[in-house]
């Protein structure tokens, strides 16, 4: 049905509210930060380039190393609990529950993640607790829940299920037929997963962990439940120098961090659907 | 015999249920034996512990002359072709064939020209470079049969590889496999539940039901002399009439007194049913006194046959005859006589 | 083949103490009246009591958090569907570029943090609508592209099974105008869809502290953090009943999913 000009502008209409929505409620903060980032606020040097050197290079660097960190041990975990369902799918129900679960703790964060770590791992946890009755004193060791490590396994709660949630339905689109085609050429197990498995499934690895690394750096209400090392991360940063202006003259240095942010997430946002066309080439 | 494989008394069961029992079948070089029968007939079970993808409750599986039940799939020297997906998506067709040799850590060299052997083998030489998306279904299946022989295999094994191809497509892929199976010698096991298939590239045909083997041998010979009902059902179309078995050599339909002789039968006297093909019945002029009357209730023209249905009078029974439609001079409502060539009919109780 | 399945329970077997342990931890700290250096074998299971969380109940500062979140919640639910499904439905009927496109557009909020998003949001709107900023309604179009890379996924997938044409041609041609052809011919199609994104704004609201944070609303995870100092029982307990609650709604909303389906 060819639409006349007027039925073609009846027809665009209808994706402007949309538009106008995303535009300005996503598009003009976003503007924002960006126009603020980059003025000229009368110190020596534009914000931007302040906002990645001496200290604030280092919360840049302390940000990404946690979120690398705890996504790739995630990948991992995630991996092999995703696995494990696949190995263990006789088992009824098994699955439900699983990625049931995962679909909760995967967006659980914030408050209540860190209270519960607290409760568990804090200096009057009942983990620390209980592991000491075995003669395994962490507080001993240094271990802090809100030290680097620390906030690496509360982050671990969510990255794992986060990445056994995309790789299940990966996991799932590996044909059998593949797998005893492969057999009957004489493939090994190892061989399979070398040179069949591992391949097809590179692509939904890798956007399972630029999900990670994305929802990590991103993330701020755990960080900063539990305080001292959270302060350390840009997000909470961010928060510092913008909330109620405690320190006049350097919002603009607060935009830029948040500007860096955005800038770093689409690096690795483009870097990786590059990496995953090039693993996915055989798709097209 | 040095490269086949031998089914000896395989046995199998799935919780209560019998996929398999007593199925003793063997294979020599060089043979393409069908399985044929109907879904849940055992066939596909039987090829699946053949390659080792299941495994036995009891009897063996010889490859060579040696027992390979022990074994695992990758160990058993089988090429196997499937009914789908066969192809690694992330493989180019070239990549494809040359992946059994990887596995085997043949040089680039060797793998090099054994792919071009391949490719010319199967006829697809120009789309090495293809990723099997980008290739249509009846080319994939020929590269999936490629690449199973790219390591000799001693065995090959096709699961249903034609039911998932377009009907255009089938005939064609089919006389490729016949060839290159043919050419290449080799001990083949062939799964499907076409039956015009099983006829048309078998040098023998088993045809299974409910888990047993109802009669092995050549198509001809399932075809004209079909063991049982079910065989003379499921292969080709066949008439199934009932009659009164008056002696030994002789039946008549109910309803009319004419005797009709059959091959001679160990059954006894009463209700029975005769099993006739549909070109072994003949239709002549009406009147004509060896021949049962009857009227032409429908006809089918196909070309060089034509089919015919015969309601034949005081019977109560209709009657399916076919032959080449130049001998086929009626048309619908005329009445007619039939005449029953026996030789090959079948006589079973009711 | 029974080492490397044993070798798997394993794997699931750490995983679940992992995901226990906290839980418990926190059930322990919020509903046991025994500080952790006192516990012993022999008072494990004394002095349990609900007390720290009708205590919490009873503040009057959480009922009015958790009215503005579940009102939040609601809003942004119903907001998301209003905006989302039209605009959708119109990209289908379009062409597969619109729809491209939308996805793209989806996963935009995706590249910016939220943190970024709110402080950008503070800064631009404070100057010219500054009741964006001091209404609590002005979180709900945050809350609305928080959630929108997950909503739009959700109804992508619902809208992808049905033949929107069809349909539209349908209604259109037995006289229904476009509104009426919305709610009553494909809204009804899509409800699982609809039901499953309104789940996940939910999960996302109750959820979500940045922005609300440093807008300085006082929503249910904002109690959570600020009541910690005076009722850390009771804010630990309300903390743990969040966590019941989300797993609730998972799960209905994954039975609602499934029931369309098939």
């Amino acid at each position: 049905m060819v639409a006349g000009p007027s039925k073609r502008r009846a027809r665009h209409l209808a994706f402007v509210p949309y538009g106008a929505f995303l535009a300005v409620f996503l598009g003009w903060p976003g503007f924002y930060v960006f126009r603020s980032a980059f003025a000229a606020s009368g110190a020596e040097r534009s914000p931007m380039i302040e906002a990645v050197t001496g200290q604030f290079r280092g919360s840049f660097v302390y940000s990404l190393q946690l979120s690398f960190i705890s996504s790739l041990i995630g990948l991992l975990i995630g991996s092999a609990v995703a696995i494990a369902l696949v190995r263990l799918q006789h088992v009824r129900g098994l699955r439900n529950v699983v990625v049931g679960y995962s679909s909760v703790a995967a967006n659980m964060g914030g408050i209540p993640l860190a209270f519960a770590f607290l409760a568990a791992f804090g200096m009057q946890g009942l983990a620390t607790r209980l592991l000491r009755e075995v003669n395994i004193d962490l507080i001993g060791w240094g271990f802090r829940i809100s030290d680097f490590w620390g906030i690496v396994l509360v982050y671990l709660y969510f990255q794992i299920p986060l990445m056994t949630l995309v790789l299940v339905p990966a996991l799932d689109g590996l044909r059998r037929t593949w797998h005893e085609a492969a057999q009957s050429l004489g493939a090994s197990s190892r061989q399979y997963w070398q040179m069949v498995a591992f391949p097809i499934l590179l692509p939904a690895i890798l956007g399972g962990f630029l999900l990670l690394v994305a929802n990590a750096f991103a993330a701020y209400a755990t960080a900063f439940a539990l305080s001292s090392g959270g302060s350390r991360l840009v997000p909470v940063q961010i928060r510092f120098f913008l909330q109620g202006d405690t320190i006049t003259g350097k919002t603009n240095l607060g935009y830029a961090l948040a500007a860096w942010m955005v800038i770093i997430t689409t690096a690795l946002v483009i870097g990786f659907q590059l990496l995953a066309r090039r693993a996915e080439r055989w798709r097209r | 015999m040095t490269r086949g494989i031998t089914f000896r008394d395989v046995r199998k069961t799935f919780g209560a249920t019998v996929a398999l029992t007593n199925f003793d079948v063997t294979v020599h070089e060089g043979e393409l034996i069908t399985l044929l029968g109907p879904s849940g007939c055992g066939k596909s079970t039987a090829l699946r512990i053949a390659a080792g993808f299941e495994v036995a409750d009891s009897g063996d599986i010889l490859i060579g002359d040696s027992s390979v039940i022990a074994l695992p799939p990758s160990k058993r020297g089988i090429g196997m072709v499937f009914q789908n997906y066969s192809l690694f998506p992330h493989l180019t067709v070239r990549e494809n064939l040359e992946f059994g040799m990887r596995v085997r850590r043949v040089s680039r060299a060797q793998r090099a020209t054994r792919v071009d052997e391949l490719l010319q083998l199967v006829r697809l030489s120009g789309l090495a470079d293809r990723y099997p998306h980008q290739v249509s279904g009846g080319q994939q299946q020929r590269v999936a049969l490629a690449r199973a022989l790219a390591v000799e295999p001693r065995v090959l094994l096709l699961d249903e590889p034609l039911s998932a191809l377009d009907a255009t497509v089938r005939v064609e892929v089919r006389d490729e496999i016949r060839r290159i199976q043919r050419e290449s010698g080799i001990a083949t096991v062939f799964v499907t539940h076409d039956q015009e298939e099983a006829l048309a590239i078998s040098d023998r045909i088993c045809v299974m039901r409910d888990g047993r083997a109802e009669q092995v041998g050549t198509p001809q010979a399932v075809y004209r002399y079909p063991a049982t009902s079910f065989v003379a059902r499921f292969v080709g179309k066949v008439n199934d009439l009932e009659v009164e078995l008056r002696s030994s050599t002789t039946v008549s339909l109910r309803g009319h007194a004419m005797e009709i002789e059959v091959p001679s039968t160990t059954l006894s006297v009463g209700e029975a049913r005769l099993l006739i093909r549909p070109e072994d019945v003949r239709l002549v002029a009406a009147g004509d006194p060896r021949a049962l009357p009857g009227t032409i209730e429908n006809l089918h023209f196909g070309g060089a046959t034509t089919s015919v249905e015969v309601f034949i009078t005081g019977t109560g029974q209709s009657i399916q005859i076919s032959d080449v439609t130049r001998a086929m001079n009626f048309g619908v409502g005329e009445e007619v006589g039939v005449r029953f060539d026996t030789d090959r009919a079948l006589v079973i109780r009711s | 083949m029974r080492l490397s399945r044993a070798l798997w329970w394993i794997v699931l077997v750490i995983a679940a103490v992992f995901y226990l342990v906290p839980m418990l931890a926190m059930a322990r700290f919020a509903f046991q009246r025994i500080p952790v250096i006192k516990l012993a074998p022999d008072n494990i299971f004394s002095k349990w009591t609900i007390e720290p969380l009708l205590n919490t109940f009873a503040d009057p500062d959480f009922r009015q958090a958790a009215l503005l979140s579940v009102l939040l919640a609601v809003a942004t639910a119903v907001a998301t569907a209003v905006l989302l499904v039209p605009t959708m439905v119109a990209a289908h009927l379009h062409s597969p570029r619109a729809r491209k496109l939308i996805e793209v557009s989806a996963v935009l909020p995706f590249v910016v943090p939220a943190i970024a998003l709110v402080v950008g949001f503070a800064g631009a709107f404070r100057n010219t609508v500054p009741f964006f900023i001091r209404n609590p309604v002005g979180l709900v179009p945050l809350y609305m592209i928080t959630a929108l890379p997950f909503t739009h996924r959700t109804l992508e997938n619902g809208l992808a099974t049905l033949d929107l044409r069809t349909l539209v041609n349908a209604s259109r041609s037995l006289g229904a105008g476009w509104v009426r052809t919305m709610v009553l011919v494909i809204a009804p199609n899509i409800r699982a869809s609809i039901a499953t994104a309104s789940f996940l704004a939910f999960t996302v609201v109750l959820g979500e502290f940045t922005i609300a944070s440093l807008l300085l609303k006082n929503t249910l995870p904002l109690y959570l953090a600020y009541a910690q100092g005076q009722n850390p029982q009771g804010s630990f307990a309300l903390g743990l009943v969040l966590v019941v609650l989300s797993t609730v709604f998972v799960a209905l909303s994954n039975r609602f999913a499934r029931s369309v389906t098939t």
